[in-house]
Parts: structure tokens; C-alpha cells; sequence
């Protein structure tokens, strides 16, 4: 069967880029879809030969978005490797830290990149379907307190991580600075306006997303709906945590299909290739490769903020726990396969990473100047999982009896959502595209929306911020003529 | 919790694994060993709403950075005004970046420096996680420091 050629295709990124590549058939409909990320090569061997220990500090390199995620998860798999686990306070202040990053990532996606589809609408121009275009539709005040949000994230960042970006302070075994009773009120007084700020961003969605019938019934529909499994780190009392606990995995109904350790990734976790992605495929091993299919058959997971708490049982902060309640109370009950959904499960943990943060930083122990156990093992192998913004994140070291590195792997929440993506994006096309239909750049908008639900961080390399990615669309005939071409 | 010291930031963004996208950072370290003790400098591998936390305070900046504009040869030394710069920084891999900044920052009157002075140098698309620069970019390196050594001496830097 013949096919037309339609391709968005960021033109301008350097350091990875999303790729979209729709065909349609004859009779107009779109046939296949491709996703592709272009991803940068050479990390392993980059590492392979240097000391393990500077695994925490090198890895924040990968990524300009998310590098405390790698820090933390790095962090964490050197403590596997030096045998090692961090005293409490140590463990403590790793999980403020780590906690204060989240509601500052989440803030930024759902006010720059994620919420502006909804507050000034998909088909918006995208010129103004930005944070500035928010704050033109909703106010200014809203543009100053989202300022005092990331200053808060961004000093505490600074304190707790010893740099604003790139921390350095998470060491094998605990952590290299403790804090003062002074610096602790001071983190307390920002993360009480955190967790206003929380409460405000989950009013704001309740009344521009949830009070439009519109904008609900968008996000309940089958376009933007994918029946796949569900990953997320959880606690002992299977609550979401960003910092530590197992990974727990959780079928399309939401029954417990595996929870395991980190050091157990490998029995759980294969990645597929195909040849027309750059990025691999995880998939859940135990059911083995089944293709790019839905439901419990398949073995497609995702790791996203929805994921998470579809594969958690509740969420370990009061106003969070209130506010999961009601996302599931208001989309039908667990699980929630609604991919745009993962827009509400975002303000969630941003609640619930403020709320956690303030637990910790009231915590009499986090002043303590025990904070770091000095390894005294011979290094060997370790795993470290966090769950980053995007998704589950896995560092795995193997070294010599020096600590000298002979393989790494990461797994990044990113990878974890490949194939997901994939499926949400050629769902997305074949809902949108038809014959007859005119492709405007709101019909792309739409398409875009369905990855940038998941966050994606293209490259894991630097300075990312996805959603603002120019992209040219073009519309080519059977014989590869173009038809038509959109830039924006 | 504001660390500045002076009036005057050299800041360099790039990242320093990703082979040429370093060139501003190195930069920026060659600079400080001359001027580091009358003009804060600062490393950046980040954009957008970040930017602002460095930028705010400071009366005179110098932004050091690798583009990729594919219309100059590897090598090459430009200097950008905001206005050029806003022409081309979809094609840096600082992507949302000063433009984005200074729009927002005027929007919030948030105060940010009443001069910034840019200087790129155009590379060729980092693919590859490496440190070290190529010998196109090395060559030019003494030049691009150069550079930036005459846009501080005209602010009379010593």
C-alpha cells in the first residue's frame, strides 16, 4: 500500500531531539508512526576507567534538567558498591534535597511546558502557549509567586547541594555538609511557601482543567489513553517515594505484578531494539517482548508521575493523600490509564514532595552531625534506583577491587517511557489525523501533547526544557513531493 | 543566600562533557585567572528561569557560549547583541535561554544586568560525551579569551 509521509521533526536541536514520522495510507488515515530520540553516545566509555566515587559528580553532566536525579541515583549505587548505607541524618538530608528538587521540576513543567496547553488551550498560538502566555491569561501574581517557587527550590538547592546545579554534596555513605539550626529554619520558613505555593497550583488546576468539561472529557478520551503497566518506587507500606524503597509494578487493573529490589533490575527489566529508533525499548522481562500492544498481554510499562501512583496505594502526606483520592474518585477509579492525566498526578507529588520536604526539615534529627558512615569494603557492584521527575531511574556500576569503573548502565526515566511514547503518539495521530483533515499546527499541538505529558528529556544531555521545540512538519505525497510544510 | 561579590559577571555556559560545547566554560576559567579577583564568574549548563538566579544583581555581564548557526566556519569568533542573540539561540543548545529570560525578567521588573556583552564561538554539533576540544575550536581558543580580555579592559577591568 502506498503512503503519504507526514514528519515533525525539531529542527534545531543539538543535543537530542524528538522526531515525529507519521504515514498515512491511501485513503488518508495515518497507517504507522514513529517516535524517535536521538541519543548521545559514549557515556559508558566515557566512564569506564575512572574511580566510581566521581560517578555522582559526573553524571549530573548528563542531563541540564534533571542532574540531581542522577546524582541521587548515583549516589545511591556507589553506596551499593562501597557496601555501605548513609546514617539516618544523612539519609535524611539526601531525601530533603531531593524532595525540594521535585517540586521545583514539577512547578516548571506544569507552569512552562505542561500547562499552557490547558490554560490558554491546545490550538493557541505558539507564540503564546508559554509561561508568559499563562501569566498573560491568568495574572500576574501567578507569574510572581511561580518566581518565589523557583527561588525557594533554587537557594535551598545551593545549601543543601553545595552548587545551584551540578550538587556535589552526596557522598558514598551519607553526605559531605550537614545543616545548622539556623540554616534549618531558614529551609523551613521557603519550604512553608512551597507548600502554599503546592496548594495554590492545585487550586489553579482544579479551576482551569477540572471545572471545564471540555478539558476533562480531552483527557478521558480514547485518543489520549494507553492500557500499559505501571511502575514506581514505593515505601514499605507501598505509599510513593521518590528517594528509596522497591520498585513496584502493577498490571492494567491494578493488581501487583512484581515488586523487587534494586540489585533485582536486571531479573525484571530487558530493552529491545528496533531498528528504527536510536533508543531502546525496556520492557517488563518476565513476560518477555510482545510488540507494541496494550493491556496485560503486552509487556509495556510506564514510569510517570501517573505511574507512580497508579502502582502505589496512596500517597504518605495528608493534603497529597486528600488529593489522590479525589484524581481517582474524579477519572473512574485505579488504575488510570489517561495519559494526560499525568498533568494532575505532577501537581500531586509536587504536594506531596513540599509536604515531605517540611516533614523532613521539622525532623529533630535532620541537624544531626552524623551524616556520613566512611566506607571501609573493597568496592564490587552496586545498583542505585530513584525515581526521577520523569521516571524510574537506574544507575548500575560494576568495578575492580580498586573502585575503578568496568561498567555502567543507566536505564533514565526517559528510556523507561520510549515505547509508551511511541504508542501515545500513533494513538494520538490516528485520533487526530483523517482524511480531509486539515494538519494545523493546533492538530500537531495536540499530537505533541501526548509526549509532552511524559515530560521527556531528550538526550539526557544538557540544557533541555521540551515543549518549546521548534518543529517543521512536512506532508509528502507517494513519491516523497512535498505537499505541504509547517513551521513554527 | 547571594554570593556576589562585584558588580561584573563573566559567565560561561556549556557543558564540560560534551567536547565543544565547553568552549565558554574554558573560556570563562582562562578569564578568572587574569580578572577573578574583581569580577565574579560563574559556570553555567543550564537555561532559562535558572539564568535569571545568576543574572539578577549585576551591572555589567560577559556571557561566553558555543552556537551552532551552521552559516560560519567551526572556529569562528562572533560577538551578538540581545537582539542577535534572540536570532539565533533556537540553534544553541541552550534552548530556552536568554531571550526567554530577559522577556520574562521584563514582564516581573526583575533587574538584570544594563549590559551584557555575548561572545560565541561556532562549533560544529557535539554528538559524543568527551572532554577536550577539537583542533578547529582549539586554534581559535586564544583568540575567543582574547576577545573577551578587550570587552573587560574596556570596562576597565584589570
Amino acid at each position: 500500500m502506498s503512503t503519504k509521509h507526514i514528519s515533525i521533526d525539531p529542527i534545531t536541536r543539538l543535543e537530542g531531539h524528538g522526531k515525529i514520522d507519521i504515514f498515512l495510507n491511501d485513503a488518508g488515515d495515518v497507517e504507522n508512526c514513529y517516535f524517535q530520540i536521538p541519543e548521545l553516545r559514549g557515556f559508558e566509555q566515557f566512564c569506564i576507567g575512572r574511580p566510581v566515587e566521581e560517578m555522582p559528580r559526573i553524571t549530573t553532566r548528563l542531563c541540564g534538567v534533571c542532574p540531581e536525579a542522577h546524582h541521587m541515583a548515583s549516589a545511591k549505587a556507589c553506596d551499593a558498591v562501597y557496601h555501605v548505607e548513609p546514617p539516618s541524618a544523612g539519609r535524611k538530608l539526601r531525601e530533603l534535597l531531593y524532595n525540594v528538587f521535585f517540586a521545583g521540576d514539577h512547578a516548571l513543567h506544569f507552569y512552562a511546558l505542561g500547562g499552557p496547553d490547558f490554560v490558554l488551550g491546545p490550538e493557541a498560538s505558539p507564540a503564546e502557549r508559554n509561561i508568559l502566555g499563562v501569566v498573560a491569561k491568568v495574572g500576574v501574581e501567578i507569574g510572581k509567586k511561580f518566581i518565589q517557587h523557583r527561588a525557594h527550590h533554587s537557594a535551598i538547592m545551593e545549601l543543601l547541594g553545595g552548587k545551584k546545579i551540578h550538587q556535589v554534596t552526596s557522598l558514598p555513605g551519607g553526605v559531605s555538609k550537614g545543616l545548622t539550626e539556623e540554616e534549618r529554619k531558614g529551609v523551613e520558613s521557603r519550604v512553608l511557601e512551597m507548600v502554599e505555593f503546592a496548594k495554590f497550583t492545585i487550586k489553579l488546576f482544579e479551576d482551569v482543567v477540572l471545572k471545564n468539561k471540555a478539558y476533562v472529557d480531552l483527557i478521558l478520551s480514547d485518543t489520549y489513553s494507553l492500557k500499559v503497566y505501571s511502575m514506581g518506587l514505593v515505601d514499605e507500606k507501598n505509599r510513593v517515594n521518590f528517594y528509596d524503597g522497591k520498585v513496584r509494578v502493577v498490571d492494567c487493573n491494578g493488581k501487583e505484578f512484581v515488586k523487587y529490589s534494586p540489585n533485582e533490575y536486571l531479573e525484571n527489566v530487558a530493552e529491545h531494539v528496533e531498528p528504527w529508533s536510536y533508543l531502546k525499548f525496556p520492557f517488563l522481562k518476565k513476560i518477555g517482548w510482545k510488540g507494541f500492544i496494550e493491556g496485560n498481554e503486552g509487556s509495556i510499562y510506564r514510569a510517570t508521575p501517573l505511574s507512580r501512583l497508579n502502582a502505589a496505594d496512596g500517597m504518605a502526606t495528608p493534603l497529597a493523600q486528600a488529593e489522590y483520592e479525589r484524581m481517582y474518585k474524579t477519572l473512574g477509579g485505579k488504575p488510570v490509564h489517561a495519559t494526560l492525566a499525568t498533568h494532575w498526578a505532577r501537581i500531586i507529588e509536587l504536594l506531596y514532595a513540599a509536604e515531605r520536604s517540611l516533614e523532613l526539615v521539622r525532623d529533630p534529627e535532620i541537624t544531626s552531625p552524623n551524616i556520613r558512615v566512611i566506607p571501609k569494603e573493597t568496592q564490587t557492584e552496586g545498583v542505585g534506583i530513584v525515581e526521577a521527575p520523569r521516571g524510574t531511574l537506574t544507575h548500575h556500576y560494576v568495578t575492580d577491587e580498586r573502585g575503578i569503573l568496568k561498567k555502567v548502565n543507566l536505564i533514565v526515566g526517559t528510556t523507561n517511557n520510549n515505547a509508551p511514547i511511541a504508542m501515545s503518539v500513533k494513538k494520538a495521530a490516528m485520533g487526530l489525523i483523517k482524511k480531509g483533515v486539515q494538519v494545523t499546527d493546533g492538530v500537531l499541538n495536540k499530537i505533541e501533547m501526548a509526549f509532552r505529558a511524559y515530560d521527556p528529556c531528550f538526550g539526557c544531555a544538557t540544557h533541555t526544557l521540551p515543549g518549546q521545540m521548534p518543529l517543521v512538519v512536512t506532508i509528502r505525497n507517494k513519491n516523497g513531493e512535498v505537499l505541504q510544510e509547517i513551521r513554527r | 543566600m547571594s554570593r556576589r561579590k562585584n558588580s561584573i559577571l563573566i559567565l560561561g555556559l556549556g557543558n564540560d562533557i560534551l567536547g565543544n560545547d565547553a568552549v565558554g566554560l574554558l573560556a570563562a576559567r582562562e578569564l578568572k585567572k587574569e580578572f577573578g579577583n574583581n569580577v565574579d564568574v560563574a559556570e553555567a549548563a543550564l537555561s532559562g528561569f535558572e539564568l535569571i538566579d545568576l543574572l539578577e544583581g549585576y551591572e555589567k555581564v560577559l556571557l561566553l557560549d558555543a552556537v551552532v548557526t551552521k552559516q560560519h566556519t567551526p572556529g569562528t569568533v562572533l560577538e551578538l547583541t540581545k537582539e542577535q542573540f534572540k536570532k539565533v539561540v533556537a540553534v544553541s543548545p541552550h534552548y530556552m535561554g536568554l531571550p526567554d529570560v530577559f522577556q520574562f525578567a521584563e514582564k516581573f521588573d526583575i533587574t538584570l544586568p544594563k549590559e551584557i556583552r555575548i561572545l560565541v564561538m561556532e562549533i560544529e554539533p557535539p554528538l559524543d560525551l568527551r572532554e577536550g576540544l577539537d583542533p578547529c575550536i582549539q586554534d581559535s581558543f586564544l583568540n575567543f579569551v582574547e576577545r573577551g580580555k578587550n570587552i573587560l579592559q574596556n570596562w576597565n577591568i584589570e
